[in-house]
């Protein structure tokens, strides 16, 4: 089940009465809000065991989880929570809210501790740690599309675990919609969250050679 | 009001099955049934002028006075002219496909005593479609036309204001037209259906000077 159905939109559910949004100069594809993705959600057209998310306004299909990229969300699932346990929450394969317009769901982020664990509302920007795409087919579609949308929404670093080059990619310092710093692990090397610099993990684990 | 309203769609999606999950990332393309259970649910509002092309739902541009003026002028023409051989369609819908239903800025369909009343027109219905291009002319050309080309709609013309042309397409062969021809100024055409009912370019595009 990865089609929305608890959180409540940021803004209002749209209704007959709300005003028309503008015409464009040029015919646009409709972009959706967060409000309206849940509407087609409630209304049956997203169906629950779709796997979706919203990009900037697009509702994109995610494709199917394979193997290597399962296995991979697991090995970090299962290495955080023991060292962080009361200091971030892991949260995997779940939403955070970037905007009014976009509403990804990230294989791993590691959150800002709260006792609700995010009961009332899904974690914005500045709720994130750290934030984590395990990438194959998809390393294309996460560079571009999702990596600005989370360099403009100010999440503070973010790592793509970049299967075909066998590397980590560090992202941090966001401006505009790029990242300032970007750094690129290798087997042999070692990466740790700048929030917890502490948590070392070797590349040679997290990417074990084919 | 130009939201889709009234047409029942074939099958209604109380809920629907997910479609095919897709090899990367990739923009969730809604059917034309989705697409009113959008409208019927308030994620598109009453009064928004938006059209389905291959499973996107596209936000039109905002009528110019001249858009309007060409559109006018061609319906009290073929009206006039054609005294029932065909029924004039402005900006209303056509059904492709299960995924496309746009609404053309002018249509010639095949004569119906309930006047499409109980399903939009389909393909084998139009006997010719015509786009006035101005702002939308690259739109129209490269992200429409390749659509009607490959429902088998037998003939379109571009009002082309830019160029101060109409283009002829016709003998629709996969996602193109083999047959191009252009009428300039001082030139007249008539459609392929209605050879006798012909049409001065200089009266569809008066010359402009600016």
């Amino acid at each position: 089940m990865t089609t929305p159905t608890v959180a409540a939109p940021v803004r209002p559910a749209p209704t007959p009465d709300s005003p028309a949004p503008s015409r464009p100069a040029v015919p646009t594809r409709r972009r959706f809000t967060v409000a309206e993705y849940y509407a087609m959600a409630e209304a049956g057209i997203l169906a629950p065991d779709e796997r979706v998310e919203l990009l900037d306004g697009d509702v994109i299909a995610m494709p199917p989880i394979g193997n290597w990229h399962a296995s991979n969300v697991d090995l970090f699932t299962n290495t955080f929570p023991a060292q962080l346990y009361g200091h971030a929450i892991v949260r995997v394969q779940n939403p955070v809210r970037l905007d009014d317009d976009s509403e990804p769901q990230p294989d791993v982020m590691l959150l800002q501790w709260r006792d609700d664990f995010y009961r009332d509302g899904h974690p914005g920007p500045d709720d994130v740690l750290l934030l984590i795409e395990v990438s194959d087919s998809s390393v294309d579609f996460d560079r571009t599309a999702k990596l600005s949308a989370y360099a403009e929404a100010g999440i503070p670093e973010v790592w793509i675990v970049n299967r075909p080059d066998r590397r980590i990619e560090s992202y941090s310092d966001p401006s505009g919609d790029e990242y300032a710093t970007v750094r690129h692990y290798d087997p042999g090397e070692s990466i740790a969250p700048q929030a917890f610099p502490d948590v070392m993990l070797e590349v040679d684990r997290i990417i074990p050679a084919e | 009001m130009t939201t889709p309203t009234v047409a029942a769609p074939a099958p209604p999606p109380a809920v629907s099955t997910p479609p095919s999950r897709p090899a990367a990332p990739n923009r969730r393309r809604f059917t034309v049934a989705e697409y009113y259970a959008m409208a019927e649910a308030g994620v598109l509002h009453p009064e928004e002028r938006v059209e389905l092309l291959d499973g996107d739902v596209i936000v039109m541009a905002a009528v110019l006075d001249w858009h309007a003026f060409v559109v006018d002028w061609i319906n009290e023409n073929f009206i006039l002219r054609l005294q029932g051989r065909a029924q004039v369609r402005i900006q209303n819908p056509t059904r492709l496909n299960d995924y496309s239903e746009p609404e053309p800025d002018v249509m010639l369909l095949r004569r119906r005593d309930d006047f499409y009343r109980s399903g939009h027109p389909a393909p084998a219905d139009v006997l010719l479609l015509i786009e006035v291009s101005d702002s939308s002319l690259s739109f129209d050309r490269n992200q429409k036309l390749p659509r009607y080309a490959a429902a088998g709609i037998p003939e379109v013309w571009i009002v082309n204001r830019p160029d101060q042309r109409i283009e002829s397409y016709a003998d629709p062969t996969g996602d193109e037209y083999a047959t191009v021809r252009h009428y300039g100024p001082g030139e007249s055409i008539a459609p392929q259906a209605f050879p006798d009912i012909v049409l001065e370019v200089d009266r569809i595009i008066p010359a402009e000077t600016e």
